[in-house]
């Protein structure tokens, strides 16, 4: 009996797997896709757009510095795979001014058409002891990695929703998912991303425009812009069998993109928290060793 | 085999379960205790207040309006269980300027000593479709909701670690906990403040300082009643999902620090009601988009 119904169980499982692909969203072709890459002159932002015009996109790189931007495209297109590929570079400040950053898509749309996936790139890191750190830190870090992101997406989310096709992408953080010591400040922006992009999605899903959030851990490498594919339109990104421990762990009230990745979770779920239990306790001995060694230091000094 | 694991798997749950109240931290006591409340004025930081003084505590109320203040410290001061209590009001913006919260801070603390508890009450809300929400609307509710929670925190936290004593509170939402429809820039602001909350755990746990982030759901408050006013339709159908709570209620449990429990059971009872809410909004789409031909062909 309880094997007929655990025959049943695996059966079912095995058919959604099977079905899934037909009922996933479909993929978001490349080729010939405008891709808005915001941060798109350095580090992540750049990796992505290499990787987009490899597969043929139309790319537009919005970024603070002119130099820095020519010398990005000059980089990004040795990839070309055809004669028709663009590379449009637009110099703006996405946290500061919306109006602003809404002449920047204007002008992006009116060359390279409609945007059919923006990258939220543009982001900062700073870390220190929570009083410590410079007061006005708390805002820049929240203007730039979370308005900065808003702003464009604001821009272009419209146009998304009368096309009825679209992808966002948000750079969020492995410390968007947990907050660590000396991350009060960045944290608290990456977790704000978390948020804007679950409600988001939830606003956009039956327009077919499809929400990821990034949660790369403090690593700058090709590596990432390579796993980092939204063609599938997965809410989750991350890298590593850590961050799949910890996306999963952290998964909450996320939307799920596919049924296995729900039952994935579900089972996982249980062990996982185990194991974050077992990292907390060590981050925190770690914490409290530096704690004692300091003040340990403190009393030589003073007795010295 | 298999029945001596488990037997021994529950024997060593229950073990830990003796053990725990041994080696958790101290309960923080209340009475005599000097406990901040911004936004403490109305709704869930004004019946916090209550619930804290009821037990003897000393309450500093911060909040904008000093005639708003006035009632409320009327209304706290009824509660009171002894003489010596004390409610004392004062008037700032705690997400303007960090220099006038430090000193709101330090006249608090000539009054009545050093704080004991800071609650982090000081919020507002606003729900509408991401492209129809007022732009700086997303910067605002960031400033009012996290600065004004980082800025208090900040301006207590090194007397609480020298001290090696200290409670910070943090009144993040529901909708801190997960995404929902019309509250893209109410959601971000709540998620910051879980952020800031862990990683500022993480940093004071060894001083004996313990953080607490309240996630209460839609409450019974004038801040709520402000909220409906211009909430979106999907997302009043969807908040209809859970019912209205009595500020009185989520300051209790707040002040009791509520605990979680199980994941693999909620994560799946959690994508039916996501799959519930994404429906609830495709039917609006569907239905408006039908108005709209209706008007069109009118």
């Amino acid at each position: 009996m309880l094997l007929l119904a655990a025959a049943s169980l695996v059966a079912f499982v095995l058919l959604l797997y099977m079905v899934s692909p037909l009922i996933s969203p479909k993929p978001l072709a490349l080729s010939g896709a405008h891709v808005v890459v915001t941060g798109g002159s350095s580090g992540i932002g750049k990796c992505i757009a290499i990787e987009c015009y490899k597969q043929g996109a139309f790319i537009t790189l919005v970024a603070r510095n002119e130099d820095k931007l020519l010398q990005a495209k000059k980089e990004i297109e040795k990839h070309s795979i055809n004669d028709k590929q663009v590379v449009l570079c637009i110099s703006v400040d996405v946290s500061q001014d919306y109006g602003q950053v809404e002449n920047v898509m204007k002008q992006a749309q009116e060359k390279l058409g409609p945007v059919d996936m923006l990258v939220n790139c543009a982001g900062t890191s700073l870390a220190g002891k929570f009083e410590d750190l410079e007061v006005s830190t708390f805002e820049r870090l929240m203007s730039v990695n979370y308005l900065g992101s808003v702003y464009p997406s604001r821009a272009v989310i419209t146009t998304m929703k009368e096309r009825r096709v679209g992808r966002v992408v948000f750079v969020s953080s492995q410390a968007g998912q947990l907050g660590l010591f000396g991350y009060t400040a960045y944290s608290s922006s990456k977790f704000a991303i978390r948020g804007l992009a679950e409600a988001l999605q939830m606003e956009v899903k039956p327009y077919n425009v499809y929400v990821t959030v990034a949660y790369p851990p403090d690593t700058d490498t090709p590596g990432f812009a390579k796993e980092n594919q939204t063609k599938q339109g997965n809410f989750n990104s991350s890298i590593g069998s850590d961050g799949y421990m910890l996306s999963s762990l952290t998964c909450g009230m996320a939307p799920v993109t596919s049924i296995t990745e729900g039952l994935q979770q579900v089972v996982t779920m249980g062990l996982f928290r185990t194991i974050a239990l077992f990292y907390l306790g060590s981050f925190d001995s770690i914490v409290r060793r530096c704690m004692t060694q300091k003040a340990k230091l403190e009393t030589v000094d003073k007795t010295a």
